[in-house]
C-alpha cells in the first residue's frame, strides 16, 4: 500500500517537476498561478545544480521512485530488498535536496515558489512513506 | 510465511484500481501542462528571465538599469523601486514624485532613479510586461510620459484576463509614439533581461513591497509623507 501511494506521489512530482522544467526550457513563458516567484526563483543561480536544471533533477529523481515503486507492488517484489532499498535511499536524496533548495529559497533568493514547495510536499511525503521500507530491510530472509 | 504474503497481498487494494488512480492523475497532470503550452499566447516577455552571471554584486550592478530623470552629477540619489500594477507606486507618482520633482531634481540637487519591482502574483501579473513597455516607451524619448499614464490609468489594464499587449499599445499611440516600433518591442523579448536584473538588484537590497524608495543609500520608512521624504533629501544634502 505505501508503494502504491509512493507511486502516486511520484507521479505527481514528475508532473509539478516537468512542467517546471518546460518553463525552464523556455516551451512556457508564464507560470500558472504563480502568486509565489517562480520566475525570480528560477532565474537565479541556484536554478541549476551541477550544470543540470533542478526540475531535471526532479524528473529524474522523481521517475526513478515511480519506476521502482510500481516494481516493487508487483507480485512477488514485497520482500524485496534491493527495491526496498533504492526506495529508501532516492526518498530520502530528495528530501534533503528539497530541504536544502527551500533554504536556498528562504535565506538567499529570498523568495518562494509555490510549484518548488508543492514539490518539497511530495518529497515529503515520499520520504515518510518509504520509512516503511525500512521494516523490508530488517526483515529475515524469507526461505519458503 | 509465503502464505502470509500471498494472504496480505490478497487483503491489498486492488492493482486495476491504483492503476485507474494512477491514470487520472497522470490524465489531468498532461492535460493541465498541454493547456498550458497551448495558451501561451504571444511571444512578449511576461515574467522575469534567467539571468547569467549575476552572482556577485558588481555584476547585478552592471545589468541592473534605473530609468535615471535629473543631473548625473547631482550629490543625492533618490532610488525607487516601483510596480506600475501597485496602488501604493501610483500614490507616490502621484502625490511625492511630482514635488520631489520640482523641489530637488530641477534644481540639480537630486538624481532621481526609478528601477522596475514587478510584483507578480494575484492583481500584480502584468506588472513585468508594463514594465517592459514603458522601458519600450522610453526607446522614443517617453518613459516618464508612458509612466504617467500606465499610473493614471491603472483602474484599466492590470486587471485584464490576458496580457494587455493591446492597451498597452494604445496607450503608447495616445502619447504619438510610433505604434509599429512598439508594439515590435513589447512583442519581444527585449527589456526583459533589465527589468528582471532590476527586481533581483531590489530583493538584494532588502526590497519586500513597493513603492521602496533609498535616498542617498538609505530606505525611508513612510515614502507617501513628501515632508519626511523632503527631510530625508536635505540631510542627504547636507551630509554630501
Amino acid at each position: 500500500m505505501t508503494r502504491m501511494g509512493m507511486a502516486v506521489a511520484a507521479l505527481a512530482g514528475i508532473l509539478i517537476s516537468g512542467y517546471m522544467l518546460l518553463y525552464k526550457l523556455g516551451v512556457i513563458s508564464t507560470l500558472v498561478c504563480g502568486t509565489g516567484s517562480c520566475e525570480l526563483v528560477q532565474a537565479s543561480p541556484w536554478s541549476d545544480f551541477l550544470g543540470v536544471p533542478v526540475p531535471l533533477w526532479g524528473v529524474a529523481g522523481y521517475g526513478l521512485i515511480f519506476v521502482t515503486s510500481l516494481i516493487g507492488i508487483q507480485p512477488g517484489r514485497a520482500g524485496d530488498k534491493r527495491i526496498a532499498l533504492v526506495l529508501l535511499v532516492a526518498a530520502t536524496f530528495a528530501f534533503a535536496f528539497s530541504a536544502w533548495l527551500s533554504w536556498i529559497e528562504e535565506y538567499r533568493i529570498q523568495a518562494w515558489c509555490r510549484w518548488c514547495i508543492a514539490s518539497a510536499i511530495v518529497a515529503t511525503l515520499l520520504f515518510g512513506l518509504s520509512l516503511a521500507e525500512v521494516r523490508v530491510l530488517r526483515r529475515e530472509p524469507d526461505n519458503a | 510465511m509465503a502464505q502470509k504474503n500471498r494472504a496480505q497481498a490478497s487483503r491489498g487494494p486492488d492493482l486495476k484500481v491504483f492503476y485507474g488512480v494512477l491514470a487520472v492523475v497522470a490524465i489531468a497532470g498532461i492535460g493541465w501542462i498541454a493547456y498550458s503550452v497551448a495558451n501561451q499566447g504571444s511571444a512578449a516577455a511576461v515574467a522575469p528571465i534567467e539571468l547569467t552571471g549575476i552572482q556577485d554584486v558588481d555584476s547585478l550592478l552592471a545589468q541592473a538599469r534605473g530609468v535615471i530623470d535629473g543631473d548625473a552629477e547631482a550629490p543625492v540619489q533618490v532610488m525607487v523601486f516601483s510596480d506600475f500594477t501597485c496602488p501604493g507606486c501610483r500614490s507616490f507618482a502621484g502625490l511625492v514624485e511630482p514635488q520631489l520633482k520640482q523641489d530637488f531634481v530641477t534644481t540639480g540637487n537630486v538624481r532621481f532613479i526609478y528601477y522596475d519591482f514587478p510584483l507578480g502574483g494575484t492583481g500584480h501579473r502584468h506588472g513585468f510586461i508594463a514594465a517592459r513597455a514603458a522601458r519600450c516607451a522610453g526607446d522614443q524619448d517617453s518613459f516618464w510620459e508612458y509612466h504617467d499614464v500606465l499610473f493614471g490609468r491603472q483602474g484599466e489594464w492590470p486587471f485584464a484576463p490576458d496580457v494587455p499587449l493591446d492597451e498597452l499599445t494604445d496607450y503608447a499611440a495616445m502619447l504619438n509614439l510610433d505604434r509599429a516600433e512598439f508594439g515590435s518591442c513589447l512583442r519581444s523579448d527585449k527589456y526583459a533581461d533589465i527589468v528582471t536584473a532590476n527586481r533581483i538588484l531590489g530583493q538584494r537590497l532588502g526590497v519586500g513591497s513597493t513603492p521602496t524608495v533609498f535616498i542617498g543609500g538609505r530606505s525611508v520608512p513612510n515614502p507617501f509623507d513628501y515632508d519626511a521624504v523632503k527631510a530625508a533629501i536635505e540631510a542627504a544634502l547636507g551630509g554630501a
